[in-house]
């Protein structure tokens, strides 16, 4: 009745016709308006609907209209449940869980698992299947535990294991792994839709890993999972909250998030809600509440107010519907995770560097007594290098008085330019990981303060239109030499544009390369540093000053893509180049040198310009720190306070910012939260709810005490509420079965499916209830013989239960994406074993990210190990996530997942084939094979991937192509050095042989058997 | 799992008739068509009648202006300058121009008379004024999402919340696939000059809460055509297929022993894989065009151009893929909509009405559904004194061929272009239309979600039946 009445005779008040709902027995048995009866319990004859479901002319129910219809079994089925006394149930999913007993007869050996499931396959004349092989079931437990591969050692371990605990140990061992965290929590991070970028337009990258890291540990640890709601719904709220149960509270904020310029706050608080209510629905809950968020629930007793009332618990965050990406207020609350060394090493900066620039300010204001703030031009002049080279593969290009088209954001808009270079240096040709760029330039006679590095944008870069191969650039060092001495810098000021958070311009001289001046926030044209001499450098007519800009971040390609260099002579000149009047002037002289030590800007930043036209006794703060700050730049007799504040700065800045953070949930006084009908943000003039749990599930007993997410959190796991034990514990049969024992895991509800064992999901879920002991429930499941049965099909089975719903038998399916890529890296012995950290990068084909804007973005892969590390641990950008991880169906965690899909396409054949990733793990696969494998390396390969040895027919086709891939690249050793070039791992030695080897072993990648699950 | 037992069963039971047997089944349970390469979508046989049976979608992301492009609004060019009557911006949604004064803002650009019934379009698309006889002028579209990205989102999906299909997965879905080697859902991206390159999410062609064999393929014009269509370094076509075959070969050994469908639908898809690693580069090469199209539509192989895209739209459509969606960039004209618009109309005009021209003399325009229009309009108020703020009340959209009726235009916006004020036509009505001209009834073209019937058009939604032939 629900799939054929309920739409209009049920919960949703709205789409309610004829005032009559069937939902409820108490207003089904009601007298209508008509005098008619719905339902007269044990009178069908007086029961109007019976009347109208066996009505053949325009009374019938349900109407042609509604594309609804009963079958003759059903109706008869409503009468003689009308006859029988029209006795309401309730939904199944919202009944008080009570602990069935085990059926009769079941041996008190046996597993109440298999006791619930034998008793009703006897009904159906059936039993559980045999045990499978030990093989098979080593390899199924350890990809459901912990996501990979057996060895073969591993499994002959288990075969020789003729112990009665040989299984139970098994179990024991792979529980006790860190992976089977990296396992398990991929499905309750794709729930709680943790990602590592926003996901609403720019998608910029946040700080969320430590979230889910705490998921990990939780799962390792085997954290309750009445603690672990607890923690994450509301841990900032509970009595003594530690770091970890902050980190926790990061649940709340794994929304998407949008910055995009022009959004109106309040639609997009509403947004947040709006998700954060279904998401806690679909993952504690396994309810869609979502469906009332515009009107009552149509099917379920959800109505909109508790839709709302369920929202308004999350009305206490802290956040703005406008929620800044960049900078240091980027993403709202953040928690610092700093160690107590780090964070008493941190303060001991943070007061050095005050202390630093107190001295400075000091300094400061007693000579401004003596000496007023000049705004007197101190002019930057342009120099066209002699020579421009780069030590690792960029071809660098002198623009002088050639013209160059240019592109580049000025006012929001677009401007191009074809205009002389006037000694812009292009880097074109391949793009190296780090570069160093060696320019000269003869400035002529004169006496030099500093050095200028003017970097430009151009719409031809990717990224942030900045570097060449990645979002941001890094300037790690800039050194600069006359006459074979070295010119010691010893300051280094960025102008605003190119204020890094987390590069300061200092660190471009620190001497450490592995830090640096970065630039990549701002759409602005410019990012110029201004590096001073450690005293005046003075030149000769044809003196030559050498200057090296060496770029060799962790970051790859994050290498210039164009700049100029400049000089100074005055004290001192402020980083600003702007295209101005003087330089446009000098053109008109077209001889050689004609730019060459003009003075193309005033040096001066222009708030101090308009500070100075002030009035003294008018200027404001901000015109007033303007000027000391400059005045503090450019006073000879600051300076050493001044590099010192500087460096002190800087040390802070860079230990700051390699402290770990992440963003965490602030409570604030709660706003306040309205009915918003039909979803209608505009509308504040309904209904106000408090925090409330759905109605028809009972009422938090809090007296006048406005309920908290700490409320909401216990409810979830109290007896009270069913739903939570049901929901989860059916997710979990499905990752051991393939199948909910409730097929729709998103949906209890009526529009669900009934439970298929409705004792064993029930007394799953109330031993669940008993001690919320998730490793516990997972034992149960896998020491069961149901799960340890075979999952070849009999014709009998085939005919009785085609969906093995009965579960007369396992299931065979695909691993999950993450276990594709796992297994791979695995078999080809690259898999980095490192639990948690920042995500990772895994190589990306080309161009990947080109669609994305705000910034434009490149994609730089991770150095080193992190290219192996396992997936959980990729880089989950949300509106383009890895390729890899896409094909094979993870999901995007733009919204929560509980149940995520499982296909076959071509696209995945593309992928395990071609995608570099899987062909350098054939490769490096190969090379193993021909190191360990000794006489046998295909046997050995393919017994690895498989755990068995191949059969002779396979062993045949596996031959034939080695035989033919081997001829091929002796033909052709250049293919065979291509081949084995694939990826960063070390190369082999015999090119010829390894490339044919890797053909073998990318086909035994390619086996369907190698990522199936039996 | 639950997507393959059905195929499973399918399979077992028919035991022959290759994959395409499966979608009959598919019938009863969606997900089983995730298994099959079957030909046949859902929608079998067709609702009634269909009048295309593909579409090209020129999509202009960003938000074009209606005001400097196919809604001529002399009353708003009066009023240049002035204050907006705030009898129409009261209360209304509004993005970068909050708290700001609203002023009139009238077109940039002059108009002109096109084609038969004298259409008065902007001068700056000429070539689109060439065959305007050939188009249906919508313009009287309306959305609810103002903001770029969950506009975005609903112009594809037909809802705001992520995860719902998009329309060309729902048409695969619904129709499956013509085309033998290709996918069937086709995203081209191009980007120009001018406005503001908004991103696109990959969600925008994303098969949401479908399979995911019905996700949208987007081609690259940079890189591999297709993700990986490519071989490895040093493998070459001979050594690819016989790694294939092998491959295949111990799957087939596999399939001897288990009797598990499954095997056999991965034999099929790495065939169609090979097959499309063939199909693929061959097709995105445009360069053998002849000289005569190339020039037609104003297109330099290889450039990755709007121009170049709509080339090769035609060529996908000719080969049977059921969707190709085209993403065009820079629309967003907060800034300088004069300047810019001369931009989107060197990139666009010529192509859209070349890609037209060139389908119709093929006789495929008839049966091929082609649309033009972004995720909403932009303000008859100016912002910063020379561009456009995001607009929902009221914008165009082009329709022709494919069942729509030619040389006619549809609504109207009220006189200074900011609501549709006449014939209003919204998302969920553009939708039910687009699928009625394919055969489809779009409140039965639904699959169960979350305990609904998840639809393009949710519960809303009419079709345009004045605009149909």
């Amino acid at each position: 009745m629900a799939e054929t009445c309920f739409r209009c005779h049920g919960p949703d008040k709205s789409s309610r016709l004829a005032n009559m709902r069937l939902d409820l027995r108490e207003e089904a048995t009601k007298p209508l308006g008509n005098g008619k009866t719905p339902i007269v319990p044990g009178a069908p004859e007086q029961s109007e609907i019976l009347a109208r479901i066996f009505a053949t002319d325009a009374r019938k129910m349900p109407p042609d209209y509604s594309r609804k219809s009963l079958t003759d079994a059903q109706k008869q089925t409503i009468r003689r449940w009308v006859e029988e006394g029209a006795k309401y149930e309730g939904h199944w999913a919202y009944q008080p869980i009570r602990k069935p007993a085990l059926p009769a007869g079941a041996p008190g050996s046996e597993s109440p698992v298999d006791a619930f499931l034998e008793a009703r396959l006897a009904r159906e004349g059936l039993h559980l299947s045999g045990e499978a092989d030990r093989r098979t079931l080593l390899r199924r437990a350890s990809f459901d535990l912990t996501g990979l591969p057996p060895a073969p050692e591993e499994v002959a371990a288990f075969q020789n294991d003729r112990s009665p605990e040989a299984w139970s140990k098994v179990v024991d061992r792979l529980l006790a792994s860190p992976h089977y965290a990296e396992k398990q929590a991929m499905h309750w991070l794709d729930a709680v839709r943790y990602a590592d970028s926003s996901g609403f337009h720019g998608d910029n990258l946040w700080p969320a890993w430590p979230y889910r890291d705490y998921v990990l540990r939780a799962f390792r640890d085997n954290k309750p999972f009445d603690v672990f709601t607890r923690e994450q719904l509301a841990g900032d709220l509970l009595p003594n909250a530690g770091v970890e149960q902050k980190i926790a509270s990061a649940y709340n904020r794994m929304n998407r998030y949008s910055a995009e310029g022009g959004l109106q706050p309040k639609e997009y608080l509403a947004k947040y809600g709006a998700d954060r209510v279904r998401t806690l629905s679909a993952a504690w809950l396994g309810s869609t509440m979502g469906c009332a968020e515009c009107h009552d629930h149509k099917f379920d007793p959800f109505t909109s107010k508790d839709f709302y009332s369920m929202k308004a618990f999350f009305a206490d965050i802290k956040e703005t519907g406008l929620m800044p990406d960049r900078g240091e207020s980027a993403w709202g609350a953040k928690l610092l995770l700093a160690t107590p060394e780090q964070q008493a090493k941190l303060d001991a900066l943070t007061a050095a560097a005050a202390e630093a620039k107190r001295e400075l300010d000091d300094a400061a204001k007693q000579l401004l007594l003596k000496i007023p703030v000049e705004a007197n031009d101190r002019p930057w002049r342009w120099q066209v290098p002699v020579s421009a080279k780069a030590a690792k593969g960029s071809v660098l290009t002198i623009y002088d008085q050639q013209e160059i088209d240019s592109a580049f954001y000025a006012a929001g808009s677009l401007k191009f330019e074809h205009k002389r270079g006037d000694g812009l240096v292009v880097a074109s040709g391949p793009i190296p990981d780090s570069d160093t760029y060696t320019v000269q330039i003869r400035p002529g006679a004169g006496t030099w303060t500093a050095l200028g590095v003017d970097v430009h944008q151009d719409e031809s870069l990717p990224g942030a239109r900045l570097a060449r191969g990645a979002d941001r650039f890094v300037l790690s060092e800039v050194e600069a030499e006359m006459n074979g001495a070295r010119l010691p810098l010893v300051l280094a000021t960025a102008n605003k544009a190119g204020e890094q958070v987390d590069g300061p311009a200092m660190a471009a001289i620190d001497g450490d390369a592995r830090t640096g001046w970065a630039g990549g926030i701002a759409e602005a044209r410019n990012y110029m540093i201004a590096l001073r001499f450690g005293g005046k450098v003075t030149t000769q007519a044809d003196s030559v000053i050498t200057i090296r800009l060496r770029q060799e971040a962790s970051l790859r390609r994050a290498v210039i893509g164009r700049f100029r260099v400049a000089l100074s002579e005055a004290e001192y000149s402020w980083p600003e180049l702007e295209d101005g009047k003087k330089q446009l002037d000098s053109r008109k002289d077209d001889g050689p040198q004609a730019t060459l030590n003009v003075d193309v800007d005033h040096g001066v930043p222009a708030d101090v310009r308009d500070a100075l036209k002030a009035e003294p006794e008018k200027r404001d703060e901000k015109q007033q720190k303007a000027l000391l700050e400059f005045y503090e730049f450019s006073r000879p007799e600051l300076q050493a306070a001044l590099i010192r504040s500087a460096q002190a700065e800087m040390a802070r800045t860079l230990f700051f910012w390699s402290i770990p953070r992440v963003v965490t949930t602030e409570a604030t006084e709660p706003s306040v939260t309205h009915i918003l009908p039909r979803a209608d943000w505009m509308n504040d003039t309904t209904e106000i709810v408090q925090p409330a749990i759905p109605a028809f599930l009972g009422k938090l007993d809090t007296g006048e005490r406005r309920a908290t997410r700490l409320d909401l959190a216990n409810w979830l796991v109290s007896k009270e509420n069913p739903l939570t034990a049901r929901a989860y514990v059916n997710r979990v049969w499905r990752e051991f079965f393939g199948t909910g024992i409730s097929k729709a895991l998103d949906d209890l509800g009526s529009q669900g499916e009934a439970p298929v064992h409705p004792e064993l999901l029930d007394w799953l879920a109330a031993e669940f209830q008993e001690h919320w002991d998730i490793k516990q429930l997972v034992r149960t499941i896998v020491m069961s013989r149901a799960y340890r049965q075979s999952s070849v099909v009999t014709p009998e089975l085939e005919e009785k239960d085609p969906d093995n719903r009965l579960i007369a038998r396992q299931s065979r399916f695909r691993v999950e994406a993450e276990t594709v890529h796992d297994t791979a890296l695995s078999l080809a012995g690259l898999l980095v074993d490192q639990f948690g950290g920042p995500p990772v990068r895994p190589v990306t084909p080309p161009g990947y990210l080109l669609a994305m804007n705000f910034p434009k973005r490149d994609y730089s892969e991770s150095r080193g190990e992190d290219l192996y590390r396992r997936a959980v641990y990729t880089q989950w950008q949300r509106t383009f996530l890895h390729p890899e991880l896409l094909n094979f169906d993870a999901p995007t965690r733009e919204e929560c997942t509980v149940n995520r899909v499982n296909s076959n396409t071509p696209l995945q054949a593309l992928d395990l084939l071609n995608d570099p990733i899987f062909v350098e793990a054939a490769r490096v696969f190969a090379q193993r094979a021909m190191a360990a494998g000794g006489k046998n390396p295909i046997g050995w390969a393919f017994t690895q991937a498989e755990d068995r040895a191949p059969s002779a027919a396979e062993r045949r086709v596996l031959d034939g192509l080695y035989r033919e891939s081997l001829r091929q690249f002796r033909a052709d050793p250049k293919s065979a050095a291509a081949l084995v070039a694939t990826g960063e791992a070390p190369r082999p030695e015999k090119a010829v042989e390894t490339a044919a080897m890797t053909v073998v072993t990318r086909a035994i990648l390619n086996l369907h058997e190698t990522i199936t699950r039996n | 799992m639950t997507t393959t037992d059905t195929c499973r069963r399918s399979f077992l039971r028919h035991g022959f008739g290759g994959l395409g047997m499966i979608a009959l089944n598919s019938l009863l349970s969606p997900k089983a068509f995730a298994q099959s390469i079957a030909s046949k979508g859902v929608v079998n046989p067709l609702h009634h009648a269909a009048k295309a049976k593909r579409v090209i979608f020129l999509y202009q992301a960003g938000g074009p202006s209606h005001l400097e492009t196919f809604d001529y609004k002399p009353e708003l060019a009066k009023l240049d300058g002035k204050p907006m009557p705030e009898s129409l911006t009261k209360g209304q949604q509004i993005a970068q121009l909050q708290g700001k004064e609203l002023l009139c803002f009238g077109p940039r650009h002059p108009f002109k008379r096109f084609g038969k019934n004298g259409e008065l379009l902007c001068e700056l698309f000429p070539h689109i004024g060439g065959i305007v006889d050939d188009l249906c002028i919508v313009r009287s579209m309306t959305t609810e999402q103002i903001n770029h990205d969950p506009a975005h989102t609903v112009m594809n999906t037909g809802s705001i919340i992520p995860g719902r299909p998009s329309m060309g997965s729902w048409l695969l879905y619904g129709l499956g696939a013509d085309a033998e080697n290709l996918p069937g859902f086709v995203v081209l991206v191009s980007s120009g000059k001018g406005g503001q390159m908004q991103p696109i999410a990959a969600r925008q062609w994303s098969a949401g809460i479908l399979p995911s064999k019905f996700q949208g393929v987007k081609f690259n014009s940079i890189g591999d055509p297709v993700l990986y269509i490519n071989n490895p370094a040093g493998v070459n076509r001979k050594l690819q297929q016989q790694s294939i075959d092998a491959v295949n070969a111990l799957n087939r050994i596999e399939y001897g022993t288990l009797k598990d469908p499954e095997i056999l639908t991965r034999v099929a898809q790495y065939e169609l894989a090979f097959k499309m690693q063939a199909s693929v580069p061959d097709l995105v090469d445009v360069s053998k065009e002849p000289k005569s199209v190339l020039e037609m539509y104003g297109a330099n192989p290889g450039d990755g151009s709007y121009a170049s895209n709509c080339l090769l739209a035609r060529k996908l459509a000719e080969r049977g893929v059921r969707f190709i969606q085209l993403y065009h960039r820079d629309w967003d004209h907060h800034n300088d909509v004069k300047n810019n618009m001369e931009f989107k109309a060197q990139e666009t005009d010529r192509a859209t009405a070349a890609l037209i021209k060139d389908l119709k003399q093929r006789g495929m325009l008839e049966d091929t559904l082609v649309i033009w229009g972004g995720e909403f309009g932009r303000t008859p108020m100016s912002q910063g004194g020379n561009g456009r703020d995001h607009h929902i009340k009221g914008f165009t959209y082009l329709m022709a061929g494919g069942g729509i009726k030619p040389g006619i235009s549809y609504g109207a916006t009220d006189d200074l272009g900011y609501a549709a004020a006449e014939n209003v036509v919204t998302v969920h009505d553009f939708h039910a239309t687009m699928l009625h001209v394919l055969g489809i009834d779009h409140k039965r073209l639904a699959v169960k979600y979350q305990g609904l019937d998840a639809r393009l058009t949710g519960i809303s939604g009419d079709v345009v039946k004045d605009i149909l032939i």
